[in-house]
Order: structure tokens, then sequence, then C-alpha cells
């Protein structure tokens, strides 16, 4: 797996991404036009940038590795992250810009002129992108591993290393023509690639991907497992090298797998005979490729629970996000953010019918990362299995380039944010200092996470992210944008009685082993019990403090709501305005 | 003993105040203009996202309670993975862009409701 | 016996019990005196009802103070009212609210506290009498403060007497920020007038000048001029973006230009992701006018205007640079101290004080210069701000 071209494309990549932030302000318009200077961002670019920053490391390596341990359940991941887009485009885009508000916070606060209400949403939003920043530094962490055998932390510590450095020097602030060009370059990353596999799956005489077998080794393959794994094997299996299976010490010797579950302990090295059927770890389903390639063949407790939960989480969690938000203030104007956001919807849609194709073809040529578990490599290791020779190394390298670009991009989009979350909200220091200390901050608490978290899949650490999302600032934004009776005390209730629940059970599912437990299901996709809980307590609540609710609360809502041209603001007119003041 | 025509005591008649100048100055008639704009686009909004989502959300549903579903073929892809992958993306477009069409006419209607009384 | 000594024994365990909670509840009033608390309870309790005070006799914050003056008079009943109507209802009983006005009639014709008999025929009502002090602010009753109790007592009528004494004081105040308010905005519609008569005279001679020569030229300056002119005069509103500004400041970087011809040279870089930006009104025109005053003046070489907007995550930097004579540092901080010495640049101690004013002390103008170095100034924008954007 370790290429000496994907290595130089993911330092090509890292050492592009500081030097475009050193000079980037050089590239930015420097002109003596004023016409040109001051011409605002036209909603394709924006559009454009905000699908580079939201296309994350779940996106680009996470779906497809899903995809490709449980089947099509999966596929809610990507049709809910484009949703995401829908429902924000149709509830909150246009306000929320016309809201005026640059962060999530600001929006709490102009809505219900509290600081409480603020003080709650600044807490969530941070919360929420911690939780989001960690999936990234371990999907960096993976592709680094995969395509140097670098140790785990190694990838993890070059993002934050690089995107502080880049922060903090100003640069890669948030330049919305680099993070548009990383859109572009993600979805090259992403297409070039399968375009050479599913041509050479075709020439090949396209196995059919969906046969009522067992995932089979095509060639005598060596597995070396990085840590500790409880695999499952259908048939008896002649496996030789070395290592430690079932607590027996093997030297480069021959040993006969049995049908039925084996421990083997990390460090060990075995090579597979070819045809054998693949090994699967303990915890994914039995499946042939024909089963798992229908519904619910994941082989998880209550599959509707979780799909639903996983709907809801997605659906609604998209507009919580603390670094999409920030995008949506470069919009000129309300009816412009709703523009760039139906691109949006356009181009994720695009590039999402990408890394289901890698899940399948991993079914048939890389089957043996079912076996150790690395199933978010699949993206990865896909194109110079398929492909030999240098062809095959170039489009490994452009994928694993690809990755490091989706890390670096939404990892500074979400420290830049959180930064200033950090600088206004917590550490109250404004100013570049301020914001400088506060990046810093910003990545080291997701830096010290990574130590001590559970592995978990990628994608499935980013749907907790959205569960916190959607059952604590979505009802915030969707109540407090529709109902004029939304009270204060209501919007703080609801964010806790949502957001509380939701954060506790994806930080017991992250840093603790739940195992079997009947209620694990509850904890790793809370979002179908959260989200209606957060909803109720905030209208409930609301409706039983009428009394509260926030002064001049109709001027909010002719802000939040009237198209800008009208010149309308429900301060009075003119004319009485200057008389009363 | 003054005597004037009745006409010069009777209320002249004023030029009606604009939807803008009402909504400016939080008249009850400013207030009625507001809550029709925003119950407009919320009812477009809500519309839009619930026939979208919520035919999706039915899916797994369909899936679960007739498994024999998720064997059927279209074009020479299971399903699920015909509708999932594919025939999703552009619906969600669809939906956008019919959203945005008429959430930009109602605004326009808006306009002209309020500048011209 | 055992009876008597079981007896004694609770006695002697109790007695001690009851003296230790004593020395402890004493204990506990050690860190401060009576009067000490008595102070501090009456300040903070006249501290809280202060800022509402500050915003006048309006209904909303009236309310808010009445509710700690009536802490403060402990009556069961404390009404204000402006010259027409009863503005804040504060405790039980309010159906007297009605005939508060009438009272307070006396009162705005004598200017003098009055006590007034009110028999009430409700059987619960525990109010009998009402005290009622004007609200004197420089001389003149803009309102009057009514204490109802059961009986009016002299302590009643003294203290009710010091708390409007005391609110009176808060009103003369909010009186006091509402004139310092309507002098910056005399001071903005000054400073749009300010347009002054050298730069309509010497942009209307450049454009006389291309008539002949070069007439689709002089053509757009004019309507460059006009635009300006337009922009700078506008009536409504505060507050407006970035791109507006910008756009109003190029124009007038025309009409200079037409002027200067080459010796001018001007470079912008602009962040779009700033130009949504919300700015106050006219806040960077007269900088980048003042620019051109001291980088042109004086001397024959070029001279070169450096116009930078920034994005800075939650703030927008602005800079502008010019290369010219520079300021008197001394001469400049008086200036931006608030004392009026226009030479020093034009309008830069109004900008800084609307700055400070919108956005805080922090974000006051920074201006590096020194006599012949050129200067920079620094403006730092919150891209939100509660009660700008968020209206």
């Amino acid at each position: 797996m370790t290429s000496g071209y994907a290595v130089v494309a993911v330092m090509v990549v890292v050492l592009g991404t500081i030097l475009v932030g050193a000079y980037g302000l050089r590239v930015s318009r420097t002109t003596s036009d004023f016409y040109v200077a001051s011409r605002t961002v036209s909603p394709w670019w924006n559009a454009s940038a905000i699908g580079g920053e939201y296309l994350s490391a779940a996106s680009f390596v996470g779906i497809a590795g899903l995809i490709f341990a449980y089947g099509p359940d999966m596929l809610w991941f990507p049709v809910g992250y484009t949703a995401g887009y829908l429902v924000l485009l149709t509830m909150v885009a246009a306000p929320l810009r016309r809201s005026g508000a640059y962060t999530l916070p600001d929006f709490a606060e102009a809505r219900f002129r509290s600081r409480v209400v603020r003080g709650v949403a600044s807490s969530l939003a941070l919360a929420i992108g911690w939780l989001y920043l960690l999936p990234q530094l371990e999907g960096a962490g993976l592709t680094l591993n995969t395509v140097t055998g670098a140790p785990d932390w190694a990838g993890a510590l070059v993002v934050t290393v690089v995107v502080t450095v880049n922060v903090m020097s100003g640069g890669m602030r948030s330049i919305t023509f680099v993070q548009a060009f990383q859109y572009w370059l993600k979805l090259t990353a992403i297409t070039v690639p399968i375009i050479f596999l599913v041509a050479v799956w075709q020439v090949r005489g396209a196995d059919s991907l969906t046969e009522p077998e067992f995932p089979s080794f095509r060639q005598d393959t060596e597995v070396s497992f990085q840590r500790q794994a409880t695999i499952h094997a259908e048939q008896e299996i002649v496996i030789r090298g070395t290592g430690v299976v079932d607590g027996e010490r093997l030297e480069d010797r021959e040993l006969l797998l049995t049908s039925g579950y084996h421990r083997i302990d990390g460090g060990s090295k075995f090579t597979f005979p070819k045809d054998a059927p693949v090994p699967h770890l303990s915890t994914m389903a039995h499946n042939t490729n024909e089963s798992w390639s229908l519904p619910a063949s994941s082989g998880a407790d209550f599959p509707l629970y979780g799909a639903y939960s996983l709907i809801i989480a997605t659906f609604l969690g998209t507009m919580g996000l603390p670094h999409v938000i920030v995008r949506f203030y470069t919009n000129p104007n309300g009816t412009a953010a709703r523009r760039t956001t139906l691109i949006v919807l356009g181009l994720l849609s695009v590039f999402y019918l990408m890394p289901p194709i890698y899940g399948a073809l991993g079914r048939v040529y890389t089957p043996e990362l079912l076996m150790t578990g690395q199933t978010d490599a699949v993206v990865l290791v896909l194109p110079t299995r398929m492909i030999d020779g240098i062809g095959g190394q170039l489009l490994g390298a452009l994928v694993a380039g690809g990755a490091f670009a989706a890390f670096l991009s939404t990892s500074s989009g979400l420290v830049v944010s959180l930064a200033g979350v950090l600088s206004q909200d917590v550490l109250r220091l404004g100013g570049v200092r301020g914001f400088r200390i506060s990046a810093v901050l910003a990545c080291l608490v997701p830096l010290a996470m990574t130590f001590v978290s559970t592995t978990m899949p990628v994608a499935d650490m980013v749907g907790l992210a959205f569960a916190v999302a959607a059952s604590s600032l979505c009802p915030l934004l969707l109540l407090g944008i529709w109902s004029p009776k939304t009270t204060t005390i209501g919007a703080v209730a609801g964010m806790l009685a949502g957001g509380v629940p939701a954060l506790t059970a994806g930080l017991v599912t992250m840093f603790t082993d739940t195992g079997d437990s009947w209620y694990e299901i509850l904890l790793s996709r809370p979002a179908a019990w959260t989200v209606p809980l957060g909803f109720t307590v905030m209208y409930v609540v609301s409706l039983a403090t009428q009394k509260h609710v926030p002064a001049g609360v109709q001027r909010t809502m002719v802000k939040l709501h009237a198209p800008e041209n009208l010149g309308l603001d429900g301060s009075g007119s003119s004319s009485s305005g200057q008389e009363r003041s | 003993m003054v005597v004037t025509s009745p006409r010069t005591r009777a209320p002249r008649a004023r030029r009606p105040y604009s939807g803008t100048r009402e909504i400016n100055e939080q008249s009850e008639l400013g207030a009625v203009y507001m809550r029709t704009l925003i119950g407009a686009q919320r009812r477009l909004g809500l519309s839009v996202c619930l026939v979208t989502c919520g035919a999706l959300a039915l899916l797994p549903l369909l899936f679960t309670i007739e498994p024999e579903l998720g064997k059927f073929r279209v074009f020479g892809l299971g399903l699920p993975w015909f509708l999932l992958c594919l025939a999703t993306f552009p619906m969600l477009v669809l939906a956008g862009w019919f959203y945005v069409r008429q959430a930009e006419r109602s605004e326009r209607e808006f306009a002209e409701l309020v500048e011209r009384p | 016996m055992h009876d008597f000594l079981t007896a004694a024994a609770i006695l002697v365990v109790g007695g001690v019990a009851v003296l230790v909670l004593w020395r402890g509840t004493r204990t506990k009033h050690a860190l401060s005196t009576e009067a000490q608390r008595v102070t501090y309870e009456t300040l903070h309790t006249a501290w809280s009802a202060a800022p509402p005070l500050r915003a006048g006799l309006v209904p909303d914050a009236a309310k808010k103070s009445a509710r700690h003056l009536r802490t403060l008079l402990d009556t069961p009943a404390l009404a204000l009212t402006d010259e027409t109507e009863v503005v804040a209802w504060e405790g039980v009983s309010e159906h007297h609210a009605a005939e508060a006005m009438t009272q307070a009639e006396d009162v705005f014709l004598t200017g003098r506290t009055q006590a007034f008999d009110i028999g009430c025929t409700e059987p619960n009502c525990p109010i009998n009498c009402a005290v009622v002090a004007p609200l004197t602010v420089e001389g003149r009753v803009v309102g009057t403060l009514a204490a109802y109790s059961r009986e009016a007592s002299a302590g009643l009528v003294r203290a009710t007497n010091q708390v409007a004494r005391w609110a009176a004081g808060q009103l003369e105040l909010a009186e006091l920020d509402r004139s310092r308010t309507r002098l910056v905005e005399a001071e903005v519609r000054a400073l749009r007038a300010q347009i002054s008569p050298h730069f309509i005279y010497n942009s209307l001679s450049a454009i006389a000048s291309y008539v002949r020569t070069n007439p689709e030229r002089a053509r757009t300056l004019l309507l460059d001029f006009a635009d300006f002119t337009r922009y700078s005069f506008r009536r409504h509103g505060d507050f407006t973006t970035l791109a507006e500004e910008l756009r109003s400041i190029d124009q007038y970087l025309a009409l200079e230009r037409a002027r200067f011809g080459e010796r001018l040279t001007v470079t912008l870089q602009v962040a779009p992701e700033v130009l949504p930006v919300t700015v106050p009104f006219l806040c960077l025109q007269p900088l980048v006018e003042n620019a051109v005053r001291h980088g042109m003046e004086g001397k024959v070489e070029p001279g070169h205007i450096q116009i930078y907007a920034n994005d800075g995550g939650a703030e927008a930097h602005i800079t502008i640079e010019d290369d010219g004579i520079g300021m008197d540092p001394d001469k400049l901080r008086r200036t931006l101290a608030g004392q009026v010495d226009e030479s020093a640049g034009i309008g830069l101690g109004n900008i800084d004080e609307r700055l400070r004013r919108v956005y805080g002390d922090e974000y006051g103008l920074v201006v590096e210069t020194a006599l012949g170095l050129g200067t920079k100034i620094t403006v730092r924008v919150p891209k939100y701000q509660a009660g700008i954007n968020g209206m």
C-alpha cells in the first residue's frame, strides 16, 4: 500500500495549503479598479466554497468505507448530507442571512436579544465543532497510515500543525476562492480514479458485484493486522505467516483457521490463499455479496430505528454546523443565499455519486479490509489494487492528495469558526492576538481527544456531531425563525433538553465501550429521541412562558423575512425616527 | 353667526399609507402584511421540505415491510441502490429549484403589495 | 431523680446548641456592619433602578425601574407618571391607577410634594393614602412619583421625596445622554455637508477641462460627482455596507484623479467576504479624503494611497495608508481625545468617537504616523454587532 507517489501527493497538498495560506492574500484581488474589487462573491463561487469546506473526511473516505462494510443502509449518509441542504434552503438560508448574523451565537443573540441564549448556543457550537474535528483528525491519521505506514497519530498531528500554523499566519482564514478551489480538487480526486476503475472493471469482464458468495481473495494476499481483531471465518482456511492467533504464537508457519471466531493480535502478518472466502470482523454481519446488497444487511440491532435516527440527524443537523453557517454571511442578500444553497445542493449531488461505487468495487477487489477493520481505507487502496504499475500508483496518489485536502479544508473552516466563537464568547479576547490564541486552543482540544477515543468509523463520528446539531441548534433556528412565540426561556430549555442528552450519548459511545447492550443503538444514534425532545421542550416551554417573549420580536421578524430591497426594518419611518431620538 | 360650507369640517381624504410605511411603523396593519408573507413562505418551505424528505423517509419503512422490494432491479441495479444513489439527487435539486423559484416569486408579489397600496 | 438529670442534660445541651448557633449567626455578620449592609442594600437597589431610568419616562423601562423603586420605599404600590399618563404601576390595587393622574395634576401645578387621602371601598385593598412627589429636571416638572400606602407617615413622605429627587437626577442624566447623541448626529450631518468648497471647485474645474478634450470622460466624471454628492447627502439611516462605502470612495477618488492625474495612484485590495459588513455611514470616505490631502499636499512627486479591507474571522480589518507628510502625533492625540482641532485631520475625531460609541472602546481608530513618514489608519469592524445587524 505504501507508495512514493502518494507520499509526494500528500506533501504537495500540505505544502500547497501552507503556501496558499501565506501568499493567498496577495493572490486575492489587488487592483486599482474599484469596480472589480467591490464585486461581491457570486453564488457559484460561494457555493463551491461551501462544498469545499463541507466535503470532509467522512464524505471522502468514510462513506465508501461504511457502504463497503455494511451495505445499502449506509447510503443514507450521502443522501442525508445532501438533503440537509434542502432543509437548510427551504427553512433557514434566506432568513439567516437577513438576520445579519455571522455565527450561530450571533443569530441567537439577534433573535432573542439575550446573552444567556447566546452563551448556550456558543457552548453547543463549540461542542459540535470539536466533535466534528475529531473524525477529521482520525481520518488524516488513517490516510497517512495507509500511504506511508506512519503511526495513526502522525496524520492527526500533521493536520493540526498545518491548520494551526495556517490560521495563525492569517492565511486561509476563510478565503472563498481557496475553499472553492478545494471543492473542484476533491471532485477531480474522487472522479478521475473512479472512471479508470470502472473502465478496468468492465474490461476485465465486469464481475458481478452481487454474487451469492462470500467475498474472496483474488490472489494470495498478505494481510498485516495493525491492532487486535476478532474475526469470523466462514470456512476453513489455511493461512501462513507470523503472529498470534487465539493466544497461540506462530513463527512463519501454516495454520488451519477453522470456521468460526478467532482472535488475532495486533502486529500479526498472515498470507491468505487465493479464492479463500475472506473472514470478516466480528462486528459485521455474515453477508455474501448478494445479501450485503440488500437493505437491512448491516446486521445492526433495530435497523429501522437506526435508519430513521440517521435520517433525522443528517437532514436536520447540517444547518447547525458552525463552519457552514459563517459562509452565508458572504452572500450579499437573502436571495443570493438561497441561490447559493441550491447550487450547493447540485454540487454535492454530483460528488456523492462516487463514494458508493468505491464501496461496491471494494467488495470484489479489496475484501481483506473487512478483516482488518480498516474499511475507511477502501477509497485509498482500491486504485493501486485494481490497476498495476505506475498508472495505479498515480491514481492512488491523486486520491490520497484529495483525501488530505478534504481534512485540511474542513479542519481549517472548523478551526476558524471555532476560534471565532472562542475568542468572542469564551476568552473574550478581541483582535488578532485573541484570534490566534483561540485558534491554538480550538486545535488542541480535539487533538487531545484523538488519543483517548475508541476506534469508530469516521462517518459514524460525524453522524454524532450531526445528531447534537440537529437536537439543539436546529430547533433554535427553525422555531426562532418561524415562530414569533418562541421565548428566551423556551429557547434555552429546548437547546439544553435536546443538546445535552445527544452530547452525552455521543461522548459515551466515543470514549467508552458500550458493547452489545440493548441501549447501545440509543446512544450511538441518539437523534431519533433527542431531536423530538429538543423541539417539544422548546415549543412547550415557550407556550408556558409567553410573558417572556423577547422585546421587539415583531421587528426581528420583519428583519428576518422582508426582502432587503424594500428598505424595511420595522424601525419606524425615517422622519418619526428622528423625532423620537 | 359664522356659516361655512359643511365640507369645511369634513375629514379630508388622505393618500393611503404604503405597506412599507405601515410595516416600518409597526402598526397592526403592518403586522398583517408581515404575517401574510411569513405564513406564505412557511407554508411553501414546509411543504417542499415535507413532501421531499417525507417521500425519502418512507423508503426504510417500505423496505422493512416488503423485503422483496429490495431484490427488484432497475437498470441492473438493486432498487435501493438505484433510488438512493441515482434517483434521489436529481429529485432533491429539482425540489430546491422549485422552492427557490416560488420563494422569489412570492417575494416579488409581496414587494408589489407593500409598495403600491 | 433520673428524669431530673435527663431534663437537665437536655437543657444544657440545648442551651449550648443555641449559644453556638447564636454565636455562629453573629460571626457571619462579622464581615460587615449593619450600616454597611443597609448602605449596600439601598445602593444596590438604586443601582438596579438606574439603567432603565436612563431611558427616560417610557412605559417598558419605567416599569422595570418602578419595581426597584418600590423596594426602596417598601410600599404596597408605586406609580410613575409623565406629564400626560401613568407610565408604570408597580404593586397591588391597580384599580387606583386611574386616579393617579388627577393627583399628579396638583403636583404639576404646585411643583411640591403632596399627600392625598384616598379612601378605598374594596375590603382587601391595602391602600388608603398616596404621597406624590414631583420629578424635576432642569427646573421643570416632567413627571411624578407616587407612593401608595395604608397610612401616610412623615417617614414615608421624607423617603418618597428623597427617592423622587434621586430619580430626577437619573432622568437628568438621561437627558444628557440624549443631547450627547443629538450632538454626534448633528456632527454626522455636518460631516455630510462638509464636502469642502475646495473639493467642489477643484472637481468641477477638472471636469470642465475635459469637456472639450475628452467629453466622454467629462460625462462619466460628472456622473461620479452626482453619485458622490447624492450618497454624502443621503438622509436615511446611520449605517451602510462596506460595498456601498467603497463605491462612494471610488467616485471620490475618480474625481481626485481627474485633478491630480498620474500623480495620484491607488492600490486597492478587498477580500470579497467583508463586502456585506455593516459599517457606520461615512466612516471611511473622510479617512480617504484625509489620506489624499496628506498624501498630495506640499510635494511634487507622486503620492500613493493603499486601501486594504481584509477578512479577520469575526471582524473586518480596513487600513488606509498614504506616503505623504504624516501628522503630528501630539496634535493627533488631542484630536482623538475630543479636542477640536480640525487641522489634524478631517473628522478623524468624529469617526473615532462614532466607532467607539457603536462598537465599544476597543474599536477606536488606530493611527500610525509621524511627521514626514506617511499615515496608516486602521479600522476594525465586527461582522456582527447586536443592535445594529440584529434589529
